[in-house]
């Protein structure tokens, strides 16, 4: 078989996709990254390749995410994209002319607004947390309930509850705060997410010109709840496409595709770039007050990539010697 | 020995320092301007001012302190109004008391007001105040004065020829100093203070010069065209910084060289929400360019702004493919942006 | 022509009765609720301050009641106060809203400025008409602001909860319903009387000075009933500003004489803020210096988050409070404010005044 590898590492999760050669996503992995990219990458790679016939020819690889960077180091890929491009990408091949895309993954969120396959106006969220996912999934553990029984239970609903609060710490007292005046479960966990939802809103979506087709996706869209929230608030159907919460790996995969389509052989370093020496290291330069923490990968004991340093002077160095 | 005067490098350092540094040099002072923003800088800054206030406000304060042990007097005029009829944020009025109220062991203050909100005549004797504790020979401030004025006419003639104030401030004559591939031209509309420093905007004039993107700010918009656009609102705009913010911007909307527009604002800055929204409402009614709205505050992750940056760069591409006719989008967007560029740091990002 | 205003406590009293007084046809928005929060919020920018936010709101319910013009106010700055209504006003359109927009600039030589401004809504009505109006409004201020004053004595000292507020509301309203200027002296008898009629015992009361923003200071909707929530933990309260000061301080340029003017804050900030910083910056700390003077226990500061003066006077407020031992507390309000945790904020604080109180009294 022949296709396509997408990487997508954030903070939170990290997936892998295969993609076929005619571009349709044959398989996908998650992990949580758990504040170790590169062993993630490592072993989303080990994984995604149990899953694949054995003679599987990787002709393309496309990383994305905010540690796109050192995946597409290490898996060697051949586009490295940021993740509003990718996601965008993702959702016009998947739901051919989109008009909005809202992505709420773990700890980020954003919003993109396409006319005809274009994107003409994004958004991300600021640092705040209330309007990504991990908002709910602090109430559920706050709650005691299974995120992936919060959405069904949440569709129980019939008058949700109003939670208050910009960000999550507050919205936690003023739930704990409802929860205390008798409100019934179903009603607590819709009006979380119609804070969630009201928090999104009014943050990413901003001003923007949110109209349909609206796809939904990124983890949080497996949420019914969520979905129900969102048709609430903008009054039109909201679409979740297949491979939802995927959707940026797959992107970076499909940009892999179309940039080898035009002849360039594959830098994939191949499924053994799961079992090299990587090691990341960090350390302090005291160059100046700025006391960068510079970031190194090596990869056999040579150093092959640093970043994290606002002057340049490692980074440019580490590629200067990789050059030589 | 010289007195020193201690020069912040924040606020309106960035519209007004050879004005500043002239004048106290004219009269036999020394200038120490503070060190480009750093970590420390924020660090401290955050710590002494309350939270509220925006991230330059706090660098400004960090600013400070960094200079109190090395000065005789710091420089932290009250800027009432610069211009008729006009001011500039009231954290500008106030941010001599607050300085005073929350930094301790600091040198002499010299915090004269200047305010040019009635008539222009008065700038005499605003800095015949200004330069009390060190000369009080009302011709030789005169002098001082007089040239400082023709140093700042100069320097506003080489910002708005396009250059960026800090290579503006160095006499001679400097090339232009994007000479990159052209990429596109992308113009930055925000407070000068955000612009121009490098550590608050995580380098941003430097990633979009590596991006081989031409760079213009709305400080090299001539004071006529800003004027111009700026007159096109209801009712004059009473921020001076404000108002070139919006009419410079309003000209790039207009200006078909001009391919997509950065704005950049402080986190719960109050001028830039209202401008912010003046201009952001109008390029989307033109809906003819990408916009992007960068928000910054120490809590900022540089990763977030470098996907950002990235992503609006895209659009530009896409954009200009689009116009070129060129067909399928995601095809043309690996040429680009193909993105081997290695110093994008992930703030988040613990190995 | 149906003009309606934005709401900041009761200044819909004074400017219903002043316009209905010229004959002009007056939609008042529907109080501030949530909802009105919510669809300013909606479609302001997100770090615009509160008022802003509940301006837009009134304005697209008032619309929904009919209105079809906007009355506000102006300004030149620095606050951001001052443009309110050209953005307001752009935001409305983007939104499909087809509103008329009359803007009251302050007068900045000759009061004459804000006669012709009203006249842009009252049409030919004679000047003295004009005058007539003004006056009438501005004596419906004078007296919701001694009703609100007496309220805030008998709040911490009622006998039945809850009696002092429901006869402030019921005095309000006659207030509100005296609909010619020859009504208003009866109806303020009747309303004075009715405030007689709450049942009080002499107790001592911890006092609290408020200060800050104005709109937050006036309208209980935006600072969450502070004042309500002081009295029933027993506090009397006072406020550095009322709304005929306010209307006399800005749209009469200080003509009237003998009330409470800014000019006396400004005066009593000097050791700590030296100039005006627009909104009332200057105000607040002045106003925290003449609590101070009056012996009152504590200060609170209530402003918008984002509130540019209030946060000069936050960054210095401090320094007051180390130097002249009054405990100050700072309250920010947003769209993102909830009731319990202010609740527990303000009983921290008055339990910390009444104890500092105490610890004087065993001192003496």
């Amino acid at each position: 078989m022949i296709g396509f590898l997408g990487l997508d590492v954030g903070s939170v999760s990290t997936n892998l996709v295969f993609l076929s050669e005619k571009g349709r996503v044959l398989e996908s992995v998650y992990l949580r990254t758990n504040g170790r990219p590169i062993q993630a990458v490592q072993r989303g790679l080990r994984q995604i390749q149990g899953l694949l016939p054995p003679k599987t020819v990787i002709r393309g690889v496309g990383a994305t995410g905010s540690g796109r960077n050192l995946a597409g180091i290490i898996a060697g890929a051949d586009v490295i994209k940021n993740e509003i491009t990718s996601h965008a990408v993702a959702a016009n091949r998947m739901v051919p002319g989109v008009r909005t895309v809202l992505e709420i993954g773990g700890q980020d969120s954003k919003i993109i607004i396409l006319r005809d396959g274009v994107v003409v106006d994004f958004a991300m969220n600021t640092v705040c947390a209330a309007g990504t996912g991990s908002f709910l999934d602090q109430q559920a553990a706050r709650l005691n309930i299974e995120i992936e029984n919060f959405g069904e239970l949440a569709l129980k609903s019939r008058a949700p509850v109003r939670i208050a609060g910009r960000c999550a710490v507050f919205a936690e007292s003023d739930m704990i705060h409802k929860q205390q005046m008798g409100y019934d479960l179903p009603d607590i966990l819709a009006g979380l997410c119609e804070a969630l939802v009201r928090n999104y809103l009014s943050n990413v979506g901003k001003g923007k010109d949110i109209s349909a087709p609206v796809v939904f996706q990124g983890g949080v869209a497996a949420n019914r709840g969520m979905k129900a929230a969102f048709e609430r608030a903008l009054q039109t159907e909201v679409i979740i496409p297949p491979h939802f919460d995927v959707m940026g790996a797959a992107g970076a995969a499909m940009l892999a595709r179309d940039f080898v389509s035009r002849g360039a052989p594959t830098r994939f370093k191949g499924f053994g770039a799961a079992e090299a020496g990587f090691e990341a290291g960090s350390f302090e330069c005291g160059g100046c007050p700025n006391l960068c923490e510079v970031v190194e990968i090596r990869e056999e004991g040579s150093v092959i990539a640093r970043w994290g340093d606002r002057c340049g002077r490692w980074s440019v160095r580490a590629a200067r010697e990789n050059i030589s | 020995m010289p007195v020193k005067i201690g020069i912040p490098r924040s606020l309106l350092y960035y519209k007004y320092f050879p004005l500043w540094k002239t004048f106290f040099e004219g009269l036999g002072a020394e200038v120490e301007v503070s060190g480009p923003t750093t970590k420390a800088v924020v660090q401290e800054g955050v710590k002494l001012c309350v939270d509220e206030a925006c991230l330059p406000v706090k660098v400004a304060f960090g600013h400070v302190a960094s200079l109190k042990e090395k000065v005789d007097y710091i420089f932290i005029p009250r800027l009432v109004s610069v211009s008729p009829r006009e001011y500039i944020c009231p954290k500008f009025l106030g941010f001599p008391d607050m300085v005073r109220n929350s930094v301790h062991g600091l040198p002499g203050i010299i915090d004269t007001n200047i305010n040019l909100y009635r008539r222009e005549g008065d700038l005499y004797g605003q800095f015949l105040e200004a330069a009390s504790p060190i000369c009080r020979n009302p011709l030789k401030v005169a002098a001082a004065l007089r040239s400082a004025v023709g140093e700042l006419k100069r320097f506003n003639g080489r910002v708005e020829s396009g250059m960026l104030p800090e290579n503006a401030f160095r006499v001679q004559e400097e090339k232009f100093p994007f000479q990159a591939e052209n990429r596109g031209t992308v113009a930055l509309v925000g407070h000068p203070y955000n612009i121009y420093d490098n550590y608050i905007n995580m380098n941003l004039i430097g990633r979009l010069d590596e991006a081989r993107v031409r760079v213009v700010t709305a400080d090299n918009v001539p004071e006529p065209v800003v004027n111009m656009y700026a007159g096109t609102l209801s009712k004059r705009l009473f921020w001076t910084l404000g108002r070139r913010m919006v009419g410079a911007a309003y000209h790039f909307l207009d200006n078909p060289r001009i391919d997509g527009i950065i704005h950049v604002a402080s986190f719960a800055c109050g001028p830039d929400s209202m401008t912010g929204d003046l201009i952001e409402r109008r390029a989307r009614r033109a809906g003819n360019k990408p916009f992007l709205n960068l928000t910054l505050d120490e809590h900022t992750g540089e990763a977030g702004v470098v996907t950002r940056i990235e992503a609006f760069l895209d659009m530009i591409d896409m954009k200009m493919g689009v116009d070129a006719g060129v067909g399928d989008w995601g095809l043309e967007l690996g040429v680009g942006t193909q993105n081997t560029e290695l110093r994008t740091q992930n703030s988040e990002l613990r190995i | 022509m149906k003009v309606t205003f934005p709401h900041m406590g009761h200044l819909w009293i004074c400017l219903k009765a002043m316009l209905e007084y010229l004959g002009v046809d007056t939609v008042v928005p529907p109080p501030s609720t949530r909802r009105t929060l919510d669809l300013g919020s909606k479609h302001a920018p997100e770090f615009a301050c509160m008022p802003l936010k509940l301006n837009l709101g009134n304005f697209m319910e008032a619309s929904e009641m009919g209105a079809d013009t906007i009355l506000m106010a102006g300004g030149c700055g620095p606050c951001r106060f001052g443009y309110y209504a050209q953005v307001e006003y752009e935001i409305l359109k983007d939104l499909g809203y087809n509103y008329r927009l009359v803007v009251m600039e302050p007068p900045e030589k000759r009061i004459s400025e804000l006669l012709s401004r009203i006249r842009q809504i009252t049409g030919n009505r004679s000047w003295l008409e004009v005058i007539r109006g003004i006056k009438f409004g501005y004596r419906k201020a004078r007296a919701v602001d001694e009703l609100e004053m007496s309220a805030m004595r008998l709040r911490p000292r009622e006998i039945i909860p809850g009696q002092t507020d429901a006869a402030l509301s019921a005095a309000l309203d006659e207030i509100a319903g005296a609909g010619r200027p020859e009504d208003l002296p009866e109806a303020v008898e009747r309303a004075e009387e009715i405030m007689r009629g709450v049942a009080w015992e002499n107790r001592p009361a911890i006092r609290v000075g408020l200060v800050g923003e104005i709109y937050t200071l006036l309208e209980p909707f935006a600072n969450l009933d502070i004042e309500r929530k002081l009295g029933r933990l027993g506090v009397e309260a006072d406020r550095s500003i009322y709304l005929s000061e306010w209307v006399n301080d800005h749209l009469f340029m200080g003509l009237v004489r003998g009330i409470r003017s800014s000019r006396l804050y400004k005066k009593s900030a000097a050791p700590y803020l030296r100039h005006f910083v627009g909104g009332h910056g200057q105000e607040t700390l002045g106003g925290a210096v003449y609590y101070k003077n009056l012996g009152y226990d504590g200060v609170i500061q209530v402003l918008p988050f984002t509130c540019m003066p209030e946060i000069v006077a936050q960054s210095i407020l401090p320094g007051f409070s180390r130097e002249t031992g009054t405990p100050v507390m700072t309250l920010i309000v947003d769209e993102q404010s909830g009731d319990a945790g202010l609740v527990t904020r303000l009983e921290a604080f008055v339990d910390l005044l009444a104890e500092k109180r105490r610890g004087k009294e065993r001192l003496a």
